[in-house]
């Protein structure tokens, strides 16, 4: 049975693992010059500046990612942040800790868990009605981890979020950035006979009881796995789609010749348009010269006009610290922080039983990379 | 000719280019003196905003 992965980003690549490890010949097609898509970095001044992501694992190894490479025996080490998480609050700095928010709130929240089956509200309803403080907390976690605001979603569509963290708690680093989950991957394909085609475009696809790939060749696979979302593989079909609406967001790297940060873990930055951010040089001194702050600031507006208050906030926080900005990176339309805003993916599945979608535009209920993972699972479901 | 549409300015473009021909802030922005034409960020961009004639 032959199958082709179109698009190598972490969630093709983790298909065409499970699946060349279950005994199918894979062709992983990608377009561009190098793997991984959003999830790898490139050297940059001395800086292993991301192409997407985050160098940080939602959950760290507890968590599905961290399980799923565990099972699929891809050698990455990942180091668990701590604390997990601190907040910084009208220039104060607090470890994050469930006695920071009020008995009021808390109890706000687990009545609206039960209710929600019954009476579902926005996210937005939800903040209004509780506390500054937790309501400035619950913006900045949902920028930091999905790049989406309250108004994004609905409160039920948070539970098994939260669900999630409750089980598999905080974040972790993986030790040479999210490229070395990459290359582990692709290690694992390849030892399976597996082939990953770069600079290989797909131009279109045949549906069918094979599928047929139009690229520099012709070839009919048994299975396609596509990793580039539901709006781009409808395009290759030929077909109309509505597509769902991405999330948008901007993400700079700065390095610094002091710590700012000085762990592991996330900063989360109430009351401000930035939401969130790390220093994983802290976990893995070889990510950066010097010490690398990466941050993010989740995106509604103008572009340039957010960059320029994301510029503004930082020099603030920053005050008294020396910095430069090693780069400035804006993600939307075809090159999202997510292909589909987290709360309206539709599933894995087409109308066709042998196409199937994966990535980030078909997530699973849990955080960007550990959502993937997720979804990757359920998209493989009775192939594997 | 160097024409850029529908970029993004997610600076990947910036981070191949081995002239420092490239800055972004929002969109990438080509210094065409510094360019050699080597043709690096239209291979790299994800989103095919580069042409370069």
């Amino acid at each position: 049975m032959r199958v082709a992965v179109i698009g190598s980003g972490i969630g093709g690549l983790l298909s065409a693992n499970l699946l060349a490890e279950s005994g199918y010949y894979v062709e992983v097609y990608e377009k561009l010059p190098f793997i991984g898509g959003r999830f790898t970095s490139i050297n940059y001044k001395g800086y292993e500046v991301s192409t997407g992501a985050l160098h940080m694992i939602p959950h760290g190894n507890r968590g599905p990612l961290g399980k799923l490479l565990k099972r699929l025996n891809a050698n990455v080490e990942i180091v668990d942040s701590k604390p997990e998480g601190e907040i910084y609050y009208n220039g104060e700095r607090v470890k994050l800790k469930k006695s920071l928010f009020p008995r009021k709130t808390l109890f706000k929240f687990y009545i609206n868990v039960l209710l929600s089956k019954i009476n579902d509200k926005s996210l937005l309803e939800f903040s209004k009605s509780i506390d500054e403080f937790s309501s400035k907390f619950l913006r900045s976690f949902l920028g930091w981890s999905f790049s989406i605001f309250p108004e994004d979603i609905s409160f039920s569509k948070i539970i098994p979020i939260y669900k999630q963290i409750l089980t598999y708690r905080g974040p972790g680093i993986p030790i040479g950035g999210c490229k070395a989950i990459i290359n582990a991957l692709k290690e694992n394909i390849e030892s399976f006979d597996g082939k990953i085609l770069i600079k290989t475009r797909v131009k279109a696809l045949k549906p069918g009881e094979q599928i047929r790939i139009f690229s520099n060749h012709v070839k009919d696979y048994d299975i396609v796995v596509s990793d580039i979302g539901r709006k781009l593989t409808y395009k290759l079909l030929g077909m109309e789609y509505e597509s769902e609406v991405e999330s948008r967001g901007i993400k700079y790297t700065i390095a610094l010749n002091e710590s700012f940060i000085e762990h592991t873990g996330v900063l989360f930055i109430l009351g401000k348009n930035i939401a969130g951010m790390n220093e994983v040089t802290n976990a893995d001194p070889n990510l950066g010269k010097r010490v690398m702050l990466q941050v993010h600031q989740p995106m509604r507006g103008d572009v340039k006009a957010e960059i320029e208050i994301g510029l503004r906030e930082i020099r603030e926080i920053l005050k008294g610290y020396k910095y430069e900005i090693i780069s400035i990176q804006s993600y939307y339309n075809d090159w999202p922080v997510n292909r589909v805003k987290t709360g309206l993916d539709i599933g894995n599945k087409t109308q066709f039983p042998n196409l199937v979608i994966v990535g980030d535009g078909a997530k699973g209920e849990d955080i960007e990379v550990d959502g993937i993972a997720l979804g990757v699972m359920k998209a493989l479901e009775g192939f594997i | 000719m160097i024409e850029i549409k529908g970029c993004v300015g997610c600076s990947l473009c910036m981070l191949v280019c081995k002239f420092n021909a490239i800055r972004v802030f929002g969109e990438a922005k080509i210094d065409e003196e510094k360019c050699v034409k080597c043709m690096r960020c239209v291979d790299y961009c994800p989103v095919d905003a580069v042409n370069i004639a």
